[in-house]
């Protein structure tokens, strides 16, 4: 045993080693604080050995690129024949390069054949890595500036007009509600106010978080992902204002099939949006220039509303800029649907 | 299986792998007798068996030619295993006696194939443990992750290991090697335990190249223990030359109970920055040979060891260079540590843990 591990139980054992230790954790953690005041542990330090480290490891670990990792196989692909014949014992080195030599073509002839086949897969590899830069280069030249919401400020706040004809529908709705996007709650807090158990969910995140909560659930949350998280038939009532305006029609047709599956039956689905005047308007927000979409005449969203089951209606605003739709689920369960 | 008919029988094991050295494989071999010295019929059953054990163990699927009213399956959960769907088909009363495993998490990146294995690990814990009698697990730690997996009876008994090989005369040859370096000055860091990334042990190297730099250029770290991570040994074998710590850092592999005997009895601190520990039996094998730890405080750690070591948050090499500093420079906190680790192992002794598996499963199945 070591000097260091022969000592025996000191007299000075502590009543507390708990709190003993502890204490001398204090202490370390203090010594640590001075040491890096003086300049002996720069922070660059740690991270340079960190860097260091990955340098060695796998890309998995590294997080980096096809490209690189089909450099690491290149490099692989070719398996040498002629093994080493090093050796600790001179004899050895001889013994070794004996055998080399008598079995050269067998290993020649195998690692041939594997180098080959690994080159074949390799190949293969460059060009699926090829063909990915240039889907990506095509998706990037093709890429619209993201506008998850696009809110006209007058069409906010419940002194709006379309706020009271959809509490109105609202009112029977056969379970919770949800507003989306709900800002910082101000319609949410309404339809609580009428009686209605709702909630709220809101992709800008910083609104979400700085609103005065309240008793208010409001989350900071896409609207889709949102809608795939929630259960079949779990809401009794969907409002959607500010949401649909900056979606490209694939992304509208997803939200519609999934707001279709999460309305309980005799749910009520309400949008709120906004006319071409509106749009073209020199007020309109900068959002409404840079979403993929453009704005439905209400009577389009009638027709594929009904299309898809509801029974819809539409109702202009008092200046003929903005509209309310409101249509009632059919008692089909999202199941039935389906299968129609 | 019927508690009220006198219980049991036969309890008989059932395993991945039977296989010697190995902390599982120890305990299954020592579980075999204390429960044969209670009363009760016992065999072990396993999907693969080392041919040093050939005599001590059969194939699972031989269990049904051994079989009897009212045997009660414990199942060594490690990993997974073709013997827990096996289990779980045949209906046994089951006793699940939880290991714990590495998260796939902490492989992903190094190892597919070992992501995988953790991955089906993980759905194997989820198949057996709501229809477990009971779940024994080695920590509270790991009681805890047998809770979440629907375990619904669960308590906490640690490992039966054989802790006196650290005590036991060491390997000559490596003793004379290790006094030999002891000589040129400089503390011996330890660790033991496989080569794996949640073993962290990289991050060991950066502790050491930070104490050198700081406190002690002659110190060296001796890494013992085998590898199942051909991806992380490459690396941090790498790691160590760019370091220039070759000289400096043992990586040993695998070694005989009497080397191994050699490193404890040579170490001036063992020192763990594990990320997953289950439990953790190079720590208590430290604690007997009477070597102060520094260790981060991750899964079990913090239960297994009591006060006997210096217990890090993370594995911020400035915090551990200055931890391993004071072990080893400060005769009270070594002494202190030592003695607290001896009565620490003194409640983890086989003999003391034996008992409490007996009674144990006898509240759940009866006595023999």
């Amino acid at each position: 045993m070591s000097e260091n591990n022969a000592e025996s139980t000191p007299d000075t054992h502590p009543d507390d080693p708990g709190a003993y230790v502890q204490q001398v954790m204090a202490e370390i953690a203090e010594e640590v604080r001075l040491r890096r005041a003086s300049g002996d542990l720069p922070p660059k330090l740690e991270r340079e050995l960190d860097e260091l480290f990955l340098a060695h490891s796998p890309i998995g670990v590294r997080g980096g690129s096809l490209s690189e990792a089909l450099r690491m196989v290149d490099a692989a692909t070719f398996i040498d024949p002629v093994v080493p014949v090093d050796s600790e014992r001179a004899a050895g080195a001889v013994v070794k390069k004996g055998m080399r030599s008598m079995l050269l073509w067998y290993v020649g002839w195998l690692t041939h054949q594997m180098s080959q086949s690994a080159s074949a897969v390799s190949r293969a590899l460059h060009i699926v890595d090829d063909r990915l830069k240039e889907l990506e280069r095509q998706v990037d030249s093709q890429r619209v500036s993201d506008s998850a919401v696009v809110e006209f400020p007058t069409s906010v706040g419940t002194g709006a007009w379309w706020v009271e004809p959809a509490l109105a529908a609202l009112a029977k709705a056969p379970g919770r509600v949800l507003h989306a996007a709900c800002g910082d709650g101000w319609l949410v807090r309404r339809i609580a106010d009428s009686g209605v158990d709702a909630y709220g969910i809101d992709p800008r995140t910083p609104i979400v978080d700085i609103a005065e909560l309240d008793a208010l659930d409001l989350r900071g949350e896409s609207v889709p992902e949102h809608l795939r998280a929630v259960a079949a038939a779990g809401l009794g009532g969907i409002v959607l204002s500010g949401t649909v305006e900056g979606m490209a029609g694939g992304e509208r047709n997803e939200l519609l099939a999934v707001v279709g599956t999460r309305l309980a039956p005799g749910g009520t689905l309400v949008i709120h949006s906004v006319g071409r005047q509106a749009w073209e308007a020199a007020d309109a927000p900068y959002g409404a220039d840079l979403a993929p979409g453009r704005p439905l005449r209400p009577d389009t969203w009638c027709r594929l509303l009904e299309e898809d089951g509801y029974v819809a209606s539409a109702q202009d605003g008092p200046d003929g800029s903005d509209y309310l739709i409101t249509a009632v689920r059919a008692g089909l369960t999202p199941y039935e649907h389906d299968a129609r | 299986m019927s508690a009220a008919a006198g219980g049991p029988v036969a309890v008989h094991q059932f395993l991945p792998a039977l296989n010697p050295h190995d902390a599982t494989g120890t305990h299954t071999l020592k579980l075999r007798e204390v429960l044969r010295q209670a009363g009760w019929r016992s065999e072990i059953f396993a999907e693969a068996i080392h041919d040093d054990l050939a005599a001590e163990a059969l194939k699972h699927w031989m269990y049904p030619e051994h079989a009897a009213d009212g045997d009660v399956a414990v199942y060594q959960f490690t990993t997974s295993s073709a013997v827990a769907p096996y289990l779980a088909e045949h209906g046994l009363p089951l006793i699940l006696d939880f290991h714990n495993f590495t998260s796939p998490e902490l492989f992903a990146g190094w190892e597919p194939g070992n992501v995988t294995r953790a991955a089906q690990a993980r759905q194997d814990l989820a198949l057996l443990a709501p229809e477990a009698k009971l779940g024994l697990a080695r920590s509270a730690f790991s009681e805890r992750a047998l809770r979440r997996a629907g375990c619904r009876r669960t308590a906490v008994v640690p490992v039966l290991a054989d802790y006196g090989r650290v005590t036991a005369t060491p390997d000559p040859r490596v003793a004379a090697e290790l006094a030999a370096r002891r000589a040129e000055g400089g503390a011996d860091i330890l660790f033991v335990g496989r080569v794996v990334p949640s073993k962290a042990q990289h991050e060991l190297v950066k502790a050491l190249w930070t104490y050198r730099r700081l406190y002690d250029p002659n110190a060296r770290l001796h890494l013992v223990g085998g590898t199942s991570s051909y991806e992380y040994n490459r690396s941090l074998l790498g790691f160590v030359d760019d370091l220039g710590l070759a000289g400096a850092v043992r990586i040993t592999g695998e070694v005989s109970d009497a080397a191994l005997a050699a490193y404890f009895a040579e170490a001036n601190v063992f020192l763990s920055l594990s990320v997953h520990e289950g439990f953790g039996v190079p720590l208590v094998e430290a604690m007997t040979a009477g070597v102060p730890i520094v260790a981060r405080d991750a899964g079990a750690v913090g239960q297994t060891v009591g006060h006997a070591a210096l217990l890090l948050e993370a594995g911020d090499p400035a915090y551990v260079a200055a931890a391993l500093h004071r072990v080893c420079t400060d005769g009270v906190v070594r002494r202190t540590l030592v003695a607290e680790g001896h009565r620490r192992a003194a409640e983890l002794r086989s003999d003391v843990v034996g008992r409490q598996f007996v009674d144990a499963i006898a509240e759940v199945v009866g006595r023999p």
